[in-house]
């Protein structure tokens, strides 16, 4: 490394009783674009989070520009020109473009904003007026808004935490534009975190690798490492497992007929949606988030009433039903939202292991705690879930095993129908695989399934066929082995072929 | 790098909540202290003396316990709503209210037999108490309207409308100075089991252990629970989150009604403004205190009976009475204070 | 020829609407932040009191004024204290608030019941008998004045000045606002104590000059109004001070409604602007389908490592 602008060294960082960060050494250099790859869960995140100051590392050091550095806050990383996008993006719904990028005390364009703004426009092809709400903007917009927003906090180190997850393939080609432009002609240092192979050796020119809290390969040259390479690095021994996709298909048990529904602001988020899952089939459902996936999965479920069309669980009509009507035809439902939706927060464990089905422990009005924990323990055995005070709130598992105790909770009835959507979604490797045995596993059993992902590998992994919705339509529906990764990505950008 | 480290702990002690109280708790008599040497009394002969005519004797000690059953029970209704996490700040109009529907239901029935009779005034005091929430309840609900705002008020139209009728339809032409209702016949009066033990005490515990049923044995509760931790949680388990808010907030406005009940048929045997001495507000404190257990509300309602009962004869060595209100706040301000050191943990990082 | 009483009626309204008014820009301001504070009927009985000795004991108004507000001011960093630096529940915090504000001020006022202040805040400008509603509006004294002051300055910081959209952007977002580097912990302190500073001068005007004596429990529910008066706004100084005319022309009202031919038992009339708060409070959330206006991440304690 010649000269570094950014260095830090032995940084361990815990949550609780889980070690996020173990002695990791990363160093940037000035004007280039640095990958940080690794799986979910690997401590890409954390690590960011404490190079911005949002967290604060239990050991380590931290120099930049030869400097080192004492304290560390959002403010201060601020000044020392490290920003941060986060997955979840940091703008303020109700306040203008402008507010969200002017309010910082470090923001350098106050007296000549629109200049700015017209400039970084056009680096972007942004085409919005500064006084637009951000609440107005679409997702892609809304990250455009958050990288102009370092800009604008004048951040030479801008890190950007997995910018791609919510961008379509031709949307992430023009975000690779911009950010050659800014490394090039700012002279910024970017850092790009993903999980994904692809992206890194299109984006970067140095790579750095994470695997379970560890840095395990530093400053690799983009050019000449292999993708064999990395994904050994990445993955590590762990072996993913491979399915086949000889299973026996039955009778329908899913079908939804021509669905359209319009939300509370009046928009048309499905139309005519009509989809048909066997028992022993897995329909996986593609596409950017916010493309009618949720809206679609909580009306088969029951929680959405009001929309046109019909849902038949098992050769019955269960339009206008609630969730118990489905609860009572046995479907699970895996939400997307994990703790917020699936799981009750601030509820303890054992609680919420009960949620599908507690009425099965009352006698009238008591609820027997001894069937609930019988079967609990039930559970922590059959889906090897680590629960250590089962009477503590649900946020003192891992995420690996909240969503463990989920589907289990959701699949130990051995259910006809399953609507799984993002099952995996910030689990580490082996979790991840578990989770598709699992899946599998139940197809084999005869569930019908439907699989809502955004991960098109998970989607090509598990999938007999596939549907890709985009802006609340089917536009494509495919058999899994005639598709490919091109033509389901394209479809998700709403081309389709 | 940074000389101290905040970071929020995953287990906290299991008992956390009694030990921060205990902290408040002492914090709290300190602060009294305080006050009371600058009013230049000695604290420890204050105390003492509060302390030997609060459970010094069994008359001290029933008095108090009659004073912790207002309390525990408006308590118990505080922790049943706060279940589907809703605020009852209306306890002291509940009480007041259970009590006025007590009267009315006397005044219009007759029944020859007394436990019969007292049982239906009971039942009367804690409808009373649901009647007197369901405006709040029924806008909640429906609309989402604040409940805070709206059960606070309630209880200034309540006691509003308590002295609109003392002063009026109801005021007893015997009670010159003093504008109340008349007395109810000594019939139906809650009998006494030792000393000055009102019986109210025995339907105290049995509501107690009601409550703690109701919070955590039953399916109702469990469903609190679950629509209380999160309201998407609840539709997806097709759980009716509102009927559960409803419900709870019934109950646990009967509950204080209840206690309004009580206190008519077992201390002021009519209504007045006497009913409730900002019992349904020493209630909040008493449930936030313990974390919203049954049990807790139970003891700690005791204990602040006792202290009230202390706090109003230390008037006569020229104390203020206040003083007892003081000490009840101060602990709940302790007891956050300590639950923070509780809830987080501080670590020195040393530099490398 | 405007009717006397009805020149009384106008008095009454501006003078309610004042000391309900400088109490809830006391609390937007605060909730702006993000921080709720219940405890604004135990702020305004500190202010109350405190002004009220020091006007008895000192005789020195102007001086009065001050020691109300800062001594509000000063209880409410309790309330800070517990709900930004210790991160502890808001609703609970600001409850106590109020139940140890109002006892403590009982207890420091208990000596002062009763006794009766010499001197009063007058008019600014020196009318005998108003004989019109511009004359009725010139009498009134300092606080009035400053109340419409405040009420201009506050609704321009926050929607034009840098530092307020930074106040609001807080109580929006905090995860955001921190991203920018904004200083939460600070801003939210100051923010209560602010809105306990104002609430005191709601206090002071209380016992100085709306009625000029202390008696327990004299805020009578005061400070709730305040908080309603608040959502009533739609968290815009403005409208909130709109609010606080029509709660005022209410409170005023009622005691006249004899006056103008209504039979109505005073008991029933006292309790009328609590009703009418309540079912505003309901047609209002109606209304706005719910959506009041609030500040987003209004309650919720700020932890940065809270993932």
């Amino acid at each position: 490394m010649k000269n570094p602008i950014l260095e830090a060294k032995g940084i361990s960082k815990s949550f609780g009783n889980i070690k996020a960060l173990d002695d990791v050494d990363f160093f940037l250099e000035k004007g280039i674009i640095h990958g940080l790859l690794g799986e979910n869960g690997a401590g890409k995140s954390s690590l960011m989070n404490i190079l911005s100051g949002i967290y604060i590392p239990e050991k380590g050091t931290l120099t930049i520009n030869g400097q080192l550095i004492k304290r560390l806050n959002p403010d201060l990383a601020s000044s020392y020109g490290i920003g941060m996008v986060h997955q979840e993006f940091r703008l303020i719904d109700s306040f203008s473009i402008k507010d969200n990028l002017t309010l910082s005390k470090s923001n350098i364009y106050q007296n000549d904003f629109s200049e700015a703004f017209s400039k970084y426009s056009d680096i972007f092809a942004l085409n919005l007026n500064a006084m637009t709400p951000v609440s107005e903007l679409s997702v892609g917009e809304k990250q455009k808004v958050e990288i102009m927003k370092l800009i604008f906090h004048n951040s030479s180190i801008m890190l950007l935490d997995e910018p791609t997850a919510v961008l379509t393939p031709q949307e992430t080609v023009q975000l690779k534009e911009s950010l050659e432009t800014l490394s090039q002609e700012d002279e910024k240092t970017i850092v790009l975190i993903t999980h994904k192979l692809k992206e890194i050796k299109d984006f970067t020119e140095t790579i750095y690798v994470m695997k379970n809290g560890k840095m395990v390969a530093k400053d690799l040259d983009t050019k000449t490492v292999s993708d064999t390479q990395l994904i050994e690095l990445m993955m590590g021994e762990v072996k993913t497992s491979k399915f086949d996709k000889n299973n026996f298909k039955g009778d329908t048990k899913l079908e939804a007929v021509d669905i359209s529904f319009t939300n509370e602001q009046n928009i048309k988020t499905l139309q005519n949606v009509s989809l048909e899952i066997k028992s022993g089939e897995v329909l996986g459902v593609a596409g950017v988030s916010g493309n009618g996936q949720v809206e679609l999965a909580n009306i088969i479920c029951g929680i959405i009433k009001d929309f046109e069309g019909r849902v038949i669980v098992k050769t019955k009509d269960v339009t206008g039903k609630g969730v118990k009507s489905r609860k009572k035809l046995n479907l699970s439902y895996i939400p997307e939202n994990r703790l917020g939706v699936g799981l009750a927060p601030g509820v303890s464990v054992l609680d919420n292991s009960a949620i599908k089905e507690y009425f099965q422990a009352s006698f009238g009005p008591h609820l027997s705690k001894n069937v609930l924990l019988n079967s609990l323990n039930d559970l922590i055995n059959k889906f090897s879930i680590k629960a250590p005070d089962v009477k503590a709130e649900i946020s003192t598992l891992s995420g690996g095993n909240m969503q463990k105790l989920l589907m289990g909770r959701e699949l130990i009835s051995n259910p006809d129908v399953i609507i799984a959507a993002q099952p995996t979604r910030g689990l580490d490797v082996s979790a991840v695989d578990s989770i598709h045995n699992l899946i599998i596993d139940q197809r084999d059993k005869g569930s019908a399934i439907l699989l809502i992902s955004e991960d098109l590998d998970e989607l090509f992994k598990l999938s007999d066929r596939l549907i890709v919705m985009y802006e609340g339509k089917v536009i494509t529906e495919i058999e899994t082995e005639l598709a490919t990764v091109e033509n389901i990505g394209l479809a998700m950008a709403g081309i389709n072929e | 790098m940074n000389k101290f480290l905040l970071s929020k702990k995953l287990y906290r002690n299991e008992l956390a909540t009694f030990y921060s109280f205990l902290i408040g708790f002492l914090i709290a008599i300190i602060v009294g202290s305080i006050i009371l040497l600058i009013q230049s009394k000695n604290p420890f002969d204050v105390f003492s003396l509060m302390l030997k005519l609060s459970i010094g004797s069994l008359n001290s000690l029933s008095n108090s316990l009659n004073k912790a059953i207002p309390l525990i029970l408006a308590g118990l209704g505080i922790a049943i709503i706060n279940s589907v996490k809703l605020w009852n700040i209306g306890a002291e109009g509940q009480i007041f209210f259970g009590a006025i529907a007590l009267n009315f239901v006397y005044i219009n029935t007759s029944i020859e037999n007394s436990y019969l009779y007292i049982f239906l005034l009971l039942a009367s005091g804690f409808i009373g108490g649901s009647v007197c929430i369901l405006l709040p309840a029924l806008s909640k609900v429906l609309f989402g309207v604040n409940e805070i705002i709206t059960t606070l008020l309630t209880n200034y139209i309540v006691f509003g409308l308590t002295i609109y009728l003392i002063n009026g339809v109801w005021k007893d032409p015997n009670s010159l100075n003093f504008p109340a209702a008349a007395y109810v016949s000594e019939s139906v009066y809650l009998p006494t089991v030792f000393g000055k033990l009102s019986s109210g005490f025995l339907i105290c515990i049995l509501f107690t252990l009601i409550a703690y049923y109701i919070k955590d044995k039953s399916v109702f509760g469990y469903e609190m629970r679950i629509a209380g931790g999160s309201a998407l949680t609840a539709i997806y388990a097709g759980i009716s989150a509102k009927q559960k808010a409803f419900i709870a907030m019934l109950i646990g406005g009967g509950f204080a009604g209840l206690a309004g009940a009580i206190e008519l048929l077992s201390q002021t045997h009519r209504v007045s403004t006497g009913i409730s001495q900002g019992f349904g507000y020493t209630a909040i404190i008493v449930a936030a205190i313990t974390g919203m257990r049954p049990l807790g509300i139970f003891l700690v309602g005791s204990l602040f009976g006792a202290l009230a009962i202390g706090g109003s004869v230390i008037q006569t060595i020229g104390v203020s009475s206040y003083i007892s209100d003081i000490i009840q706040a101060t602990t709940l301000f302790g007891a956050l204070i300590a639950q923070f050191f509780f809830s987080y943990e501080i670590k020195r990082v040393k530099d490398d | 020829m405007i009717d006397i009483q009805f020149l009384g009626l106008v008095n009454a309204t501006l003078q309610a609407a004042t000391l309900l008014f400088i109490a809830a820009l006391g609390e937007l301001i605060a909730e702006k932040s993000g921080v709720l504070n219940l405890g604004v009927e135990g702020m305004i009985s500190i202010g109350a009191v405190s002004g009220f000795i020091t006007a008895i004991n000192t005789e020195n108004l102007f001086l009065s004024i001050i020691v109300g507000i800062v001594s509000a001011s000063l209880f409410s960093s309790i309330h800070a204290f517990v709900t930004v630096i210790l991160k502890q529940d808001q609703t609970v915090s600001g409850l106590i608030l109020t139940i140890l504000g109002l006892s403590l001020s009982s207890l420091i006022g208990k000596k002062y019941v009763g006794k009766k202040l010499n001197t009063k805040l007058e008019g600014v400008f020196d009318i005998e008998n108003p004989s019109n509603i511009l004359e009725i509006i010139l009498a009134q004294n300092i606080i009035f004045y400053i109340a419409i002051i405040l009420m201009i300055v506050t609704a321009f910081v926050l929607k034009r000045t840098m530092f307020g959209r930074r106040i609001e952007a807080i109580g929006e977002d905090l995860k955001s606002a921190d991203s920018m580097g904004l200083k939460i912990g600070k801003t939210q302190f100051i923010a209560t104590c602010v809105g306990g500073a104002f609430a005191g001068l709601s206090g002071v005007y209380l016992t100085l000059s709306y009625v000029p004596y202390w008696t327990d429990g004299m805020t009578s529910g005061r400070g709730w109004i305040a908080l309603a008066l608040v959502i009533f706004g739609g968290w815009k100084p403005y409208r909130t001070a709109f609010g606080a005319l029509l709660f005022g022309f209410l409170e005023a009202l009622g005691p006249r409604l004899q006056t103008y031919g209504f039979e109505m038992s005073p008991y029933i009339v006292k309790i009328t602007p609590y009703v009418i708060t309540i079912l505003v409070l309901i047609v209002l959330t109606i209304l706005k389908n719910g959506n009041t206006g609030a500040p987003k991440n209004i309650g919720i304690p700020f932890f940065r490592e809270n993932r």
